[in-house]
């Protein structure tokens, strides 16, 4: 069967060099679903990592080691910082090269014009460059993937179908925790069917939390294909000039620490007082402290200070902020949603402390103290000033 | 005593005297877009949830979204230092004029356009930039910076802004923290904040010619340093609430048709996804099993910090 659209694209991250941990997660789903796809379908489609940058040609065998089929790589010392332009120009070129389309897999060369699926990084690169790229391509995009499964969809759709039942075919289910992190939505990508406004929407894409999927284990006697794409590099699109950069300390650290004192909207009787009480808390024992994503919208009026020291997305643990794997986790007030718990699940020992014992957070820890924090927190400082000393690095 | 903040104040009139007697050359003025969007009220008392946890939204009140608020803020910075002319626009329902009064309080904007139509109705980002895009070129005035926030609280997409950007050839330059702009070589300074999965903190600073695009990261920060700039700050603060008070004066609203646009670029029908379904995070299994301890209970706490004594057994012990 002739099909305009094929294989999975996997726009890979690095820094002048090394990769990104994130390049090598999607690569691993990718494979994953692909397998699953190519054995469903009975086809043979690709997972093709695409990379950008300046003398990179020797890194790229290590994406086939772990997973890609296909290594599409561009060359060139205008690409050596990454900016926005022409690294969505480069990145169109590569999707709509049907010479190199047509050298990942020989059988179904001449008929394929793009991917069928695009993969990029949900982070501060690959979110905007998901955006320019899939203008450029006229397609859709979900961000901040955390799931994707590949199924034939069947379904009537008012403006997708005109309200006639239609079979959409290897169809990518995108799903991304909503913002309270109670909710899940599965974004698709179709093609309009409905006579009034046809047009086809591919690829399907999406950006992917770093930090969600597992990559695979590195196989050197994997084998694949490493294709050189000569870009088109035109002089308007490089009129950005990088002058300088500069590595910063973050003011939150969340890697450092053993203990991470969290806290979530629990808080709210006494905002203030409570995240005092908190600041107690994580001082006694060190500690960083992390707050959920509801609290970076700033949902109290609290003191000046305390607002811009905590209530702010740099502290936030959870998909949408960080992951930890702290030894030890206290999560004070926090009801434990999905997008949160993803942040905080891999810690070592984990108390919470919360009066709702029905809060989903019970079962992502190793105690809970039932309890409100106003009452809690004071005898623990209490113990912990008892029996535990800190000794300062 | 001299009064300084009169001496200073009449100073700065004398200033914006003599830039009076200069006349303004066209490539001397500075136009700012900045979209915006009404987003639920996250603020407590505001917002509402739903037993199971989820946003009530029936029951939550509306208001400008705070990184739009953030990209109001960095149109009144170019207001300030430039004298720039702001606008301020978006697309939504006919509420969302009071996200654009808000804005209009922070940028001192001169115009406010509002785009709202049914037609609009569900559009995915692409579709919803397609209006914006639309829109920005419909203004007389050729735009020379154009400001997003960071990402809708929301939708939390982020895509908005670049997509917008994309369509309209402008630059895009995202994260950014600070910024300023020579208007003699019609070029942009910006510094960048660029965090990435397990790799330090980067600012990075980039120069580019105008037009560009410029999604606001949620740390950028105005700084008005020298006198003058904080007597124009409060000159224009000034303005900026009396502008609010009478914002119906300065607002503009436009239906598909007015605005021009093609309709099956827009809404559903300019919209390649859309949400199949919503369902409630399932219940994961439970992956530790919880000793539920009594917290008003001194001796039960004992145990427990005995038990974070162990967890962190590289500490000191007494």
């Amino acid at each position: 069967m002739t099909e305009k659209y094929r294989h999975l694209y996997v726009v890979i991250e690095h820094e002048d060099g090394e990769f990104l941990p994130v390049s090598f997660e999607m690569i691993g789903e990718a494979r994953r679903l692909l397998d699953d796809f190519n054995s469903k379908y009975s086809l043979n489609e690709k997972v093709v990592a695409v990379i950008l940058g300046h003398n990179i040609k020797d890194i790229s065998k290590k994406l086939i080691e772990y997973g890609a089929d296909v290594v599409i790589f561009a060359d060139n010392p205008e690409l050596k910082d990454i900016r926005n332009t022409i690294y969505t120009k480069v990145i169109c070129q590569i999707a709509q090269d049907t010479k190199s389309l047509g050298e990942i897999q020989p059988e179904y060369a001449g008929e394929v014009k793009k991917p069928r699926y695009m993969f990029f990084a949900a982070d501060s690169i690959g979110r905007h460059l998901s955006s320019t790229v899939l203008v450029e391509l006229e397609s859709g995009l979900a961000s901040d993937i955390n799931q994707l499964v590949i199924e034939d969809i069947e379904m009537s759709h008012q403006q997708k179908t005109g309200g006639k039942k239609e079979t959409y075919e290897k169809t990518l289910k995108m799903y991304r925790p909503d913002f309270s992190g109670f909710l899940w939505t599965t974004i698709l990508c179709l093609d309009n069917k409905n006579p009034a406004f046809q047009r086809d929407y591919h690829p399907q894409s999406c950006s992917i939390i770093p930090g969600v999927f597992e990559p695979l284990k590195p196989d050197s006697s994997r084998e694949g294909k490493i294709i050189e794409f000569t870009p088109t590099i035109d002089e308007k699109d490089l009129k950005v000039k990088v002058l300088s950069r500069q590595i910063i300390k973050s003011v939150v650290d969340f890697d450092t620490p053993r203990t991470i004192v969290s806290f979530g909207r629990g808080i709210k009787e006494n905002p203030e007082q409570n995240i005092r009480l908190i600041e107690n808390l994580a001082k006694e024992l060190n500690a960083e402290i992390g707050v959920t994503l509801p609290i970076s919208k700033k949902p109290y009026s609290v003191n000046q200070a305390l607002d811009s020291k905590y209530m702010i997305p740099d502290r936030v643990i959870g998909t949408s902020g960080h992951k930890t794997s702290a030894m030890l986790y206290v999560a004070v007030g926090v009801s434990g949603a999905m997008q949160h718990v993803w942040g905080m699940k891999d810690s070592g020992f984990v108390v919470a402390i919360n009066p709702d014992e029905d809060a989903p957070i019970k079962d992502e820890c190793d105690i809970f103290i039932k309890g409100r924090m106003e009452d809690v927190i004071p005898l623990l400082i209490e113990e912990i000033k008892k029996q535990i000393q800190i000794v300062e690095a | 005593m001299v009064d300084l903040f009169k001496v200073m104040k009449a100073l700065n009139n004398q200033i914006n005297f003599f830039k009076l007697e200069v006349t303004p050359t066209l490539s001397d003025s500075l136009n700012i877009a900045v979209i915006i969007k009404l987003e639920p009220d996250f603020s407590e008392g505001n917002v509402s949830y739903n037993p199971d946890g989820t946003l009530n939204r029936a029951e939550t009140k509306n208001t400008l979204g705070p990184h739009s608020g953030i990209a109001a803020h960095a149109a009144f910075f170019g207001r300030v230092m430039y004298d720039a002319k702001v606008f301020i626009l978006t697309m939504g329902p006919p509420i969302a004029d009071l996200a654009l009064q808000q804005a209009q309080q922070i940028s001192d904007a001169e115009e406010l356009h509002l785009y709202s139509d049914r037609l609009f109705a569900g559009a995915d980002t692409l579709g919803t930039a397609e209006v914006l895009r639309v829109g920005i070129e419909k203004i007389q005035q050729k735009m020379d910076i154009v400001f997003s926030g960071h990402r809708a609280s929301d939708g939390e997409t982020g895509q908005t802004g670049p997509q917008t950007a994309w369509k309209l050839g402008f630059t895009f330059l995202g994260n950014v923290i600070s910024y300023s702009v020579d208007l003699e070589t019609r070029t942009i300074r910006a510094k960048r904040l660029i965090s990435l999965q397990g790799s330090p903190n980067v600012v990075e600073e980039v120069e580019a010619p105008l037009p560009v695009f410029i999604s606001i990261d949620p740390t950028y920060k105005s700084n008005y340093n020298a006198v003058s700039q904080r007597l124009a700050f409060e000159k224009y603060q000034k303005e900026a609430i009396q502008r609010a008070q009478n914002f119906k004066d300065y607002l503009k609203v436009f239906n598909a048709k007015e605005l021009g646009v093609d309709e099956t670029l827009v809404g559903l029908p300019g919209s390649p996804t859309i949400v199949y379904k919503v369902e409630r995070v399932p219940k994961s299994t439970a992956t530790r099993r919880a000793e539920v301890i009594d917290g008003t209970d001194p001796e039960q706490i004992r145990k427990v910090v005995t038990k974070m004594k162990e967890a962190l057994s590289a500490m000191v012990i007494k």
